[in-house]
């Protein structure tokens, strides 16, 4: 029985090549969608399953509400730690740790040095207490005991003692940053599941007392939050986590700050569950080359791939409905001999299975070609070996049963129930198919890709404008390069500003701390205090360079002056915070004195707003510093370029990168270009253009393809009619206008159910930018008519064939 | 006896007229019996013959079938019934062109429960039977007429009904193909196979052993 529907599936596939084709490469484009973007989803849902005690596993944070809102950070003030473990019955395990970035590491057996390792923390045994590594040689209770031990991962391990057991490594010394000597006690196991946790070298928390880290620990008290010392904590079975909260806050209160209460700030400890950590935004995890998943990104992918095996599907329905007559005699055939409704839906449903599960062979093939598409979204650990973990082969059975259900189930109930009389005497032909369902099945897919078309111009014009619009300050023909922290010497410093101003291309140099635009900013809570008005509180963005700077990034003064020398600080503010401070005149503002940690800074001048960072944030209270009052050492060159263009721009760098390596023999030379840094401000914006650059192309192909079945079938239906028509005189176009009006009307219904869809969800995404792009008419006319053309393309080409037809041999045939 | 129709009426309701196919019809047919159903176009003869194959049903009037009241049966009820005792053979042969002969002869052994060797056995015999053998790999499109109607008639035995229906089972042959499959029926009929044929032709309506004429629905 099986064998004998398998059979006839298979030969019905094969005799109705063009369906068949249409239906499996439109499920498979929703299929290999669904199956990468399910990968994705479960790659990040499953981070740190698989600690025995997950659900018991905390990391203590920061979050600081003040009245401008809240700020998170990853760390906790250090006595937390102590303050913990002596305090709670509730907690099975306390773990405070240091995060640091050594800069070498070296081997003293082999005498190699390994440069700028990563994920290296100092800790103690409550670490290992909280994650249960294994333990490769050493062990967890003697490991860290003392200062200047160290355990290393079974990586770095293989790393800095190649071919060397585990056991002998133990008791051979490294030395860290040349003063650090480290003796190695244990070598753990590197967790084999996705995790967050991932560290590779552990340094006895004691030794932190005598390395770089001291003034972390020493100068640390309860009012100090650094993000490199963090916490994690790990509750008992039978504790309640709210009671270890309540402690918690208990001690916030303790240990408040009193200047910071003054202000409105006040302080709070947040248990943030493990199983949380790998999205929360606020915190951030320990990786910080890969991006942090986002849920919601998550979420719209999801719904792409929701939407495209939705298309998919209807094609399916589609096209088997409008088959439908052609199995009918089949159908009849095959209930006069004794088949049954349920076992004729079986049949089909089964038929249905098959189609999918050849899709679904395409699509895996498919899907290892969109991992490379789309491997800007796609973590790195992410790769198609997932497709063998058991979770996901059920998943990926679970959805192809589901599809099958979904684009099986309707073809197959409508099919069985014909009449086996009726079909036989071929009188289900035409009349009363379903078509109906079919144009509203059409005209969702048209929705769908006329959405899609409308938001992916939208998008594209929004990024478009955001790269366009003035930031206020010159973005072109500017490069920053930032010398290495450890090699500044003021003495290389001016060194190297001599070679480069040498370089006649170069404009003007700079010696300064970040660009205008930047991803990194630093601020300071100042307060002015007017006779008349209530004192102004606020966060003041600060920004530090030398008296070239403003000239380079040609930013304008509207009142007073530049900073006049390097011993005192100065401010220049910018318009928004002279009108923060209530001056309506930038005149006004001169002279005034802006209180910020205990010093008293006179304003010298006011500058013109110009944006801080990407245009998705307004403009934010800001100020010119200049040296800031210190002799201090700054570490970025800005390079202002004349006359350089596209030729010679190359030549240029390399005389910069010669003139770099003259003084700093052994760093890297990385050249930023200022129209770049702004752009990477739109990385996620462009991410999306990307995706529905996609998501709009396959919604096309999909529905192009349920189109083009559709109207060969209404052409075939209608061949009698066509020839007809011709024979009484009709003519081409005449013929053309009336095969493709009924898909046109489709296509333009769909257009006035899309167009406020997408108004809307654009204006929702929008919403997330201070600076918007019109939502012009014409962009939805222009998508309505993309669309129209695509549609009549199609149309065209396949009603221009069967009206072109001789009309005695459809006569006859009929 | 075979089989019984008493009173049995038919209509359609068009345009709020009723518009009768079958008028107060009584038809026994008894075991062994070889009946042909005349009339013209139009006359109701299709339908009549669908009635008595139960894949039609009517307004009024009782049908008994094997001393089984087929109008008060549930559709389950009388599609097994047709299923076990009915045989079919159409006009245009209706074999399905996805499958091989041997494939459609196998067909409604499947949805008999047969197991697979006793199919095996069966097909073997029919295709012995009616020598076509050396044809059982070809689909219908590479037989001729005669031939394809020569597959129908196999597939309307292979689950050896009781009566055979033939809806003009020569209506798409030439006359010596046709004459081919009258001959077949003939034989059939005197193994003991009950056959109800429709047929237009005179010649045809004499290979049985009783004709039936109707006009507009109405037996004269």
């Amino acid at each position: 029985m099986i064998k004998n529907y398998f059979k006839i599936a298979f030969r019905n596939l094969w005799n109705n090549k063009l369906f068949s084709l249409i239906k499996i490469s439109s499920l498979a484009i929703g299929l290999s969608v669904s199956f990468v973007i399910g990968l994705m989803v479960y790659y990040d849902f499953t981070f740190d399953k698989f600690h025995p005690d997950k659900d018991y596993i905390y990391r203590v944070t920061t979050e600081f509400v003040t009245p401008e809102g809240s700020f998170y950070n990853p760390g906790v003030s250090f006595p937390l730690g102590d303050a913990l473990k002596q305090n709670s019955a509730s907690l099975a395990a306390v773990a405070p740790f240091l995060t640091t970035y050594p800069l070498h590491i070296k081997n003293t057996v082999t005498d190699k040095t390994f440069k700028n390792p990563d994920y290296v923390i100092y800790a103690d045994k409550g670490f290992f207490n909280v994650f249960k590594y294994r333990w490769l040689a050493g062990s967890k209770e003697s490991a860290l005991e003392s200062p200047n031990q160290l355990v290393l991962s079974e990586k770095r391990a293989k790393k800095y003692f190649p071919n060397t057991n585990y056991t002998d490594i133990i008791g051979a010394h490294m030395v860290y940053n040349d003063t650090i000597n480290m003796q190695v006690t244990g070598v753990v196991a590197n967790f084999t599941e996705r995790t967050d946790i991932v560290f590779e070298e552990f340094i006895s928390l004691k030794t932190a007392h005598q390395s770089d880290m001291t003034s972390a620990v020493l100068s640390s008290n309860w009012n100090g939050t650094n993000s490199a010392s963090q916490l994690f904590i790990k509750t008992s079975k039978n504790a309640n986590a709210k009671n270890v909260q309540l402690a918690l806050n208990k001690l916030a209160k303790e240990h408040k700050d009193p200047n910071e209460a003054e202000f409105g700030n006040e302080r709070k400890f947040y248990m943030q569950p493990l199983q949380k950590m790998h999205f929360d935004t606020n915190y951030y995890t320990f990786d910080f080359d890969s991006e942090l998943a986002s849920k919601s990104v998550l979420i719209s992918l999801g719904c792409v791939a929701l939407f495209l095996l939705l298309l998919g599907s209807i094609n399916f329905i589609n096209l088997n409905t409008a088959q439908a007559t052609q199995r009918a005699k089949e159908i009849g055939v095959r209930k006069t001999l004794g088949g049954s409704k349920k076992q004729l839906i079986y049949q089909f449903l089964g038929e249905t299975f098959l189609l999918t599960t050849c899709a679904a062979i395409v699509s895996i093939v498919l899907s290892f070609w969109l991992l490379n598409i789309f491997s800007d979204y796609i973590p790195a650990g992410l790769s198609s070996e997932l497709f063998a973990e058991p979770t996901v082969i059920i998943f990926v059975v679970l959805l192809l049963l589901a599809v099958t259900f979904l684009s099986g189930f309707y073809p197959a109930v409508v099919l069985s129930h014909f009449k086996p009389i009726a079909v036989l005497k071929n009188q289900i032909i035409a009349t009363n198919d379903k078509t109906s369902l079919r144009k509203y099945l059409t005209v969702f897919q048209f929705i769908i890709a006329q959405v899609f078309i409308i938001a992916t111009l939208l998008v594209g014009k929004q990024i478009s404008f955001l790269l366009q619009k003035d930031m206020g300050f010159k973005t072109e023909a500017i490069a920053s390069v930032r010398a290495p922290w450890f090699a500044m010497t003021p003495e290389k410093q001016q060194r190297l500003l001599t070679k480069i101003k040498a370089i006649p291309e170069v404009n003007k140099v700079s010696l300064a701390e970040y660009p205008p635009a930047s991803f990194s900013t630093s601020a300071t809570n100042t307060s002015y205090f007017d006779d008349t008005n209530a004192p102004v509180h606020t966060e003041l963005q600060l920004l530090y360079g030398d008296k070239n700077y403003l000239d380079i990034y040609g930013i304008e003064l509207l009142a007073g002056r530049k900073q006049n020398n390097d011993s005192i600080t100065e401010y220049v503010i910018n318009q928004t915070y002279m009108r923060m401070l209530g001056f309506k005149k930038p005149e006004d503002a001169l002279g005034k004195i802006i209180k910020a940690d205990g010093e008293q800074n006179p304003i010298v001048g006011v500058m013109k707003d110009f944006n801080q960072r990407s245009l998705k944030t307004a403009i934010k209270p800001l100020a010119f510093v200049g040296t800031g009052g210190a002799n201090s050492s700054f570490k970025t060159f800005h390079i202002s370029f004349a006359n350089v263009n596209g030729e010679n721009l190359p030549v240029t760098t390399k005389k910069l990168e010669s003139a770099w390596n003259e003084v700093y023999t052994d760093e890297p030379f990385e050249l930023v270009f200022m129209d770049n840094t702004i752009k990477r401000f739109y990385s996620q914006e462009r991410k999306t253009a990307l995706l529905l650059n996609w998501a709009t192309g396959l919604a096309i192909v999909i529905s192009c393809l349920g189109l083009l079945g559709l109207v060969v079938y209404t052409t075939e239906r209608r061949t009698k009619e066509i020839g007809i028509r011709k024979v009484l005189g009709a003519s081409l176009l005449e013929l053309n206008v009336l095969l493709s009006k009924e898909f046109l009307s489709l296509v333009l219904i769909a257009f006035i159910i899309a167009a406020p869809i997408a108004y809307f969800g654009i204006d929702y995404w929008l919403q997330d930018f201070a600076h918007k792009t019109k939502l012009s008419w014409w962009i939805f006319a222009v998508s309505g008519v993309i669309m129209l053309l695509i549609a009549m393309l199609i149309m065209g080409v396949r009603t221009y064939i069967s009206s072109t037809k001789n009309p005695i041999k459809s006569l006859r045939t009929e | 006896m075979l089989l019984e129709l008493n009173n049995i009426y038919k209509w359609v309701q068009s345009g709020g007229q009723k518009i009768f196919l079958l008028k107060d019809i009584n038809l026994k047919v008894e075991e062994g019996e070889f009946i042909s159903i005349m009339g013209p176009s139009g006359s109701g003869k299709s339908t009549l013959l669908n009635i008595i194959g139960m894949l039609d049903v009517f307004n009024e009037g009782e049908y008994n079938f094997l001393d089984e009241p087929v109008h008060s049966l549930k559709e389950k009820h009388r599609s097994n019934l047709y299923k076990q005792y009915i045989g079919f053979v159409f006009q245009a042969y209706h074999l399905l062109d996805e499958l091989t002969v041997y494939e459609n002869l196998e067909m409604p052994l499947l949805y008999k429960k047969y197991s697979s060797s006793e199919r095996k056995a069966l097909v073997a015999d029919m295709l012995d039977k009616f020598n076509i053998v050396g044809k059982q790999n070809l689909f219908p499109s590479q037989l001729s007429g005669g031939q394809q109607q020569l597959v129908g008639i196999a597939r309307a035995l292979i689950s050896s009904p009781k009566l055979i229906l033939a809806d003009e089972p020569t209506g798409n042959l030439n006359s010596k193909q046709g004459e081919e499959i009258m001959e077949i029926f003939k034989e059939l009929n005197k193994d003991g196979v009950t056959i109800v044929q429709v047929t237009h032709s005179e010649k045809n309506a004499t290979y049985g052993s009783r004709t039936i004429n109707l006009l507009d629905g109405r037996k004269i």
